[in-house]
Order: C-alpha cells, then structure tokens, then sequence
C-alpha cells in the first residue's frame, strides 16, 4: 500500500462518483435525501479507505461500500411496500410518472421502482449489471457465487427483455 | 466490466464528484452531535426514573414499609441494569461496510435478531422481580387491613394489566425477530 487514503478516495472519486449517484438515486426516490445519502457514501468511504490494503481492487471495495451504506439507508428507512424477489416479479413495476413522454426517462424510472421494490442483494445485483459489472465482478462485491449472480443476471434481462418489444442493447456478461 | 445494458443508465449522474473530505469530517461531528444528544435524553430519562424509585424506596423505609422499600429498591436496580444494557448493545455495534454486502447484510440482521430475540432477558426480566415484589408488598399490606379475598381482588387488574403489557411487548419482538430470522435464512440460501 503506497497511496494514501487522499489519493485512493481522489482515484476513487475519479472512477466512481457517477456510479455512486446512480445508486444514490436509485434507491431514494426524494432528490434531497438521494444526495445525502450520496454523500454518507462518499463519507464512509473516506473514513473505511484508511483500512484498504489492497486485498481487492479498489472498484470492489468502493461498491461494497456503497452498496452496504445504501442497504442501511433503506433498512433505517421507514417501512415501505412489501419487498418481492426477483423470482416473483413477472413485470417491471409502474413508475411514479407514466405520463413522462420521453421514453428513455420512463424506462430509467420503471427500473429505478423495480430496484426500490426488490430485496437488497437483488437490489444490489441489477444495480451493478446496469452499471455494466460482469457477473464475477459482482460476485466479488455481492459476496456471492458468481453462479447465484448469473441466474440472478438472467432473471433481470428476461424481465427487462420482456418488457422491451426490442431488447435492450446487452453486453457479454456471462 | 462489460458493454453496459441500459446506456441511458450511464448517462445520469456524469456530473457528479465526491464530496470534500472536509464535509465528512463536518457531518460526522454532526452525527456524534446527534447521538451525544439522544443518549443524554436516555439516560436523563432513566436516570430520573432511576431517583424517583430510590426515593420512593427511603421513604417507604422511613415509614417502616420494609417490603415495599425493597421492592422499589430492587425496580431501581432492574431500571440501571435496563440502562446498562442498552449501552453496552449499542457500544457493541462495529461498523465494516467494506464488507462483501451479503456478509454485511447477514450481519446486521443476525445483530437485531439477537437483540429482538433477548428482549425478555435484557430488558424486561430486570424489571420483573421488582414488579413483582412490589405487588406482593402492597397486596400483603392491603390484605392486613381489609382481608386476603380484598387484597387478591384489588391487586389482580393491576398485576394482569402488567402482565399483559409485558407479554405483548415479548410478544412483538419475538415475531419481529423470527421474521429477521427468515431474512437470514433465504441470505444463507443465497450463497
């Protein structure tokens, strides 16, 4: 370990501050609570950073704080909808806004509903398939075997390929 | 990393940077503020109820009362080991979020299920042998005045509304635990 903690959280800011507002917004629909939750990431991940060693790679560490922060966020969270597993669901939920017209903005928010609607290490999991993460990479943040993340991974593009009358552009992530 | 699925998923947040080490350092002031704040109104709570049942204990001693003495006396006690519970489970608390998320999640929830789950341990049970004492006192001192079947009459609503209360609070933590309990599981079957 030859960084210290300023430059990790600097490489780190570099990397991953869009990814961690995504998630951010993602999880808190309320735009004010959304940017302070971001920033109680961005916090944890200051202070944890001085405990980095670099067993994993920085991008694993960094999601894994984020992702758990956003877990607690949403269990400290007063009670919401019942959560449903991803096996559960058939369709992507409604958003609050359908009469949004342009339609990128509504699929963005239909998604953002399903990963609020969705136990957390699902939750986790398509946040990071959307952010491109390959299914050992997120095995890796997750904590789980990257066979349970691949049927995982599978379900989600089956819910979003059924949702689509033409399927989302979809990368190799097997 | 691969081609990501949705590209107007990358689109949003382009914009954003990490927040100034300086704000960290601010609101984690803020935070301890906070819970510097929350737990001098616990334990101001605790500590009054705390006085409030000694002093009833020294005047019923003075007035030669010895049982209910020493069953507020005994509450006293119960109301400060309650106290030292909850700060001894909250200082337990360590925070590991660099953690992979399952091995996180899984332990936050094994922490309030332990913690739902001895709720009559570390939070009622203190309390129940000074209850109970007093009780016992006050039917004791009603009963050599107006006779036992009085005595058991007057004292039967109090004690079955206490224990009631005590049962429903039992009650509400153990389901709120077995459904935590259920949390980890489908979190074990998971792996």
């Amino acid at each position: 370990m030859t960084q210290t903690v300023e430059q990790l959280y600097q490489q780190a800011g570099d990397e991953f501050a869009p990814a961690i507002a995504r998630l951010a917004r993602a999880v808190e629909r309320d735009a004010e609570k959304a940017r302070d939750l971001e920033q109680e990431m961005h916090c944890a991940l200051w202070t944890s950073l001085s405990r980095f060693k670099g067993d994993c790679a920085l991008k694993t560490w960094v999601y894994r704080v984020a992702h758990n922060v956003a877990a607690d966020h949403v269990a400290r969270a007063t009670r919401g909808p019942r959560k449903v597993p991803l096996e559960e669901i058939d369709t992507l939920p409604a958003a609050q806004n359908p009469e949004s017209d342009a339609a990128d903005a509504l699929v963005l928010a239909q998604v953002a509903e399903l990963i609020r609607s969705l136990p957390p290490v699902d939750a986790q999991t398509i946040v990071l398939w959307l952010e491109g993460e390959s299914a050992a990479e997120i095995a890796a943040i997750i904590g789980l075997s990257p066979g349970a993340v691949a049927v995982r991974v599978h379900r989600i593009k089956a819910l979003l390929a059924g949702h689509f009358e033409q399927p989302p552009k979809t990368g190799d992530r097997s | 990393m691969s081609l990501p699925p949705l590209t107007a998923w990358l689109d949003a947040g382009k914009d954003a940077s990490f927040s100034d080490p300086a704000a960290c350092a601010a609101r984690a002031s803020k935070f301890e503020r906070s819970i510097r704040l929350r737990n001098s109104i616990e334990y101001s709570a605790g500590g009054l109820m705390t006085l409030l049942f000694g002093a009833s204990a020294v005047a019923a001693m003075f007035r030669s009362e010895w049982m209910i003495g020493i069953s507020m006396f005994i509450t006293m006690i119960g109301i400060t080991t309650v106290m030292w519970n909850l700060r001894r489970r909250g200082s337990n608390l360590v925070r590991r979020p660099e953690d992979p998320c399952v091995v996180h999640l899984r332990s936050q929830y094994v922490r309030q299920f332990e913690a739902l789950r001895a709720v009559p341990r570390w939070y009622l049970g203190p309390l129940i042998p000074g209850m109970a004492l007093l009780y016992v006192s006050i039917m004791i001192s009603v009963a050599e005045v107006t006779g036992w079947q009085q005595a058991l009459r007057g004292i039967a609503w109090p004690v079955a509304a206490t224990v009631a209360l005590f049962g429903a609070i039992a009650l509400i933590n153990w389901i709120a635990a077995r459904s935590i309990r259920r949390k980890i599981e489908a979190i074990d079957a998971l792996a």
